[in-house]
């Protein structure tokens, strides 16, 4: 079976070069003709017959072909293998394809933020679809292309190599492929929906008719130029899709291990009003009416027979800065130790001198009957 | 008397014929003609036949997908095709009864 598959290869290039004079659109028409007929025939043939013993050479059936159809003789026999490849107008389309599937699928990781970015593939595919439209379904120039044969070389390793038997599997994956393709075109759609109302219907018809693409590009090569690239953007938004799960994934994680920030300790408070100027015996509370209550930190002043601490609402601030000297505690002005960083918009920013002196908390030693 | 150079002159009207009711690709009209008794017809010569009149304007074109191998290229024939089907028909005939009246001649 594969030796006549190679065979009908075979048969078809030769076709092909004996007919390489022709304009390319007629070549194009008379090898889907070919193609069919040759493929049809193949499967009549006995076990020993070739497709030669029944249609004659290559060369044979295109000189028939050629005095049938009235085109001219065969100018020059060019041999296959210097036959320049040039062909610039297939070429650039074969690349422009390849080149706007790869945009796609990097655009297609970006789709969802920015569905705009699609525009650029998109101009690629349709200027280059433009080049070989008329240059019908099976765009055997394309097909003839080195590039194209080494690609499809590749792509047909020998029968019976775990090569072939895993490409042979992912083609029979392919109409599994196109639904999936149609659901991930879909899901993007529809994540698009609330915020691009013009990506979403794009995408939306890309999903839609991306369905049809498949088998049509089986039949018609040019189906092509829309199913590869859907293919990229449908990829391009899986990995967005896994990209943003991972993401909210990841928050997740790291949320449930999450510990609040350890509130910012502080053992007093100091309010200035507007000039600057300490403002003392303030009282705080909460929305609830709640006093708010610094830690205190007055146990170096629990030393024996220093008594009970000083009778004052926990809440008013500024509290008196406890120091501990001689075996004696010592209220201290808070403007001595008044934060630095205090309000330095104000040229009267909290003087050493001259708060210390307004304070009404001067250094007093604590007296256990206040 | 090889058929074959007979049939070259007529081949056009014989692939219309064959295509008058039903629309067929290529190796379709081969058969058609074969099983018409037209043994000798050459493939090759049928294919291009197609594409003679298909740029003649006589015959348009379809693709029908195929589940297995390539796809197949219908050919059908339109008014134009008709026209010169009924045409070549009519001089088919008083060319072949001129024929006969000759043929018949030289019998007697």
């Amino acid at each position: 079976m594969n030796t006549q598959a190679l065979g009908v290869e075979h048969y078809l290039a030769g076709m092909r070069a004996a007919l390489d004079d022709l304009p390319p659109n007629e070549v194009a028409e008379i090898m889907e003709d070919v193609e069919a007929h040759v493929a049809e025939l193949s499967t009549e043939l006995g076990p020993e017959e070739t497709i030669e013993q029944r249609l004659g050479s290559p060369e044979q059936y295109a000189q028939e072909l050629r005095q049938a159809a009235g085109y001219p003789s065969r100018t020059e026999r060019l041999p296959v293998t210097t036959k320049k490849q040039v062909l610039p107008r297939p070429r650039a389309a074969a690349w422009g394809l390849v080149g706007a599937t790869g945009i796609t699928l990097l655009a297609g990781a970006a789709s969802l933020r920015e569905p705009a970015v699609l525009l650029l593939p998109a101009v690629i595919i349709v200027l280059s679809l433009a080049l070989v439209h008329d240059r019908g379904p099976t765009q055997q120039e394309i097909m003839n292309l080195p590039e194209t044969v080494r690609l499809k070389a590749w792509l047909t390793p020998e029968a019976g190599t775990p090569a072939e038997r895993a490409i042979t599997y992912l083609k029979s994956l392919q109409p599994a492929w196109w639904l999936v393709r149609a659901g991930l075109l879909g899901l993007g759609a529809v994540l698009l929906a609330g915020r691009d109302i013009l990506g979403f219907l794009a995408i939306a018809a890309i999903a839609v008719v991306s369905v049809f693409a498949g088998p049509r590009a089986k039949v018609d090569r040019r189906w092509l130029w829309f199913s590869l690239p859907a293919s990229a953007l449908a990829v391009g938004l899986l990995f967005q899709v896994i990209d943003v799960t991972a993401g909210q994934l990841g928050y997740n994680a790291s949320r449930s291990s999450y510990s609040p920030p350890v509130m910012e300790t502080y053992d007093n408070i100091y309010a200035y009003d507007e000039n600057g100027k300490l403002l003392t015996n303030v009282l705080l509370y909460d929305q609830n009416g709640q006093p708010i209550n610094a830690p205190r930190n007055y146990n170096s002043c629990d030393e024996p027979g220093s008594g009970p601490e000083p009778v004052i609402p926990a809440n008013r601030y500024p509290r008196p800065q406890i120091d501990y000297e001689n075996g004696r505690c010592y209220t201290v002005a808070p403007s001595v130790t008044a934060p630095s960083s205090s309000p330095s918009t104000t040229s009267s920013a909290p003087s050493s001198s001259g708060s210390a002196t307004s304070s009404p908390v001067s250094p007093t030693s604590v007296s256990p009957s206040k | 008397m090889d058929t074959s150079q007979l049939l070259k002159g007529v081949l056009d009207l014989a692939v219309l014929a064959v295509l008058r009711k039903d629309d067929g690709y290529g190796y379709d009209v081969v058969r058609r003609l074969r099983a018409g008794g037209l043994n000798e017809v050459g493939d090759a010569s049928v294919y291009g036949t197609l594409r003679r009149l298909y740029n003649a304007g006589m015959l348009t074109s379809y693709v029908v997908p195929s589940e297995e191998g390539p796809h197949r290229k219908y050919y059908s024939i339109n008014e134009t095709g008709r026209a010169r089907l009924a045409e070549s028909r009519e001089t088919w005939r008083s060319f072949a009864s001129t024929l006969d009246g000759l043929l018949e001649e030289v019998a007697a």
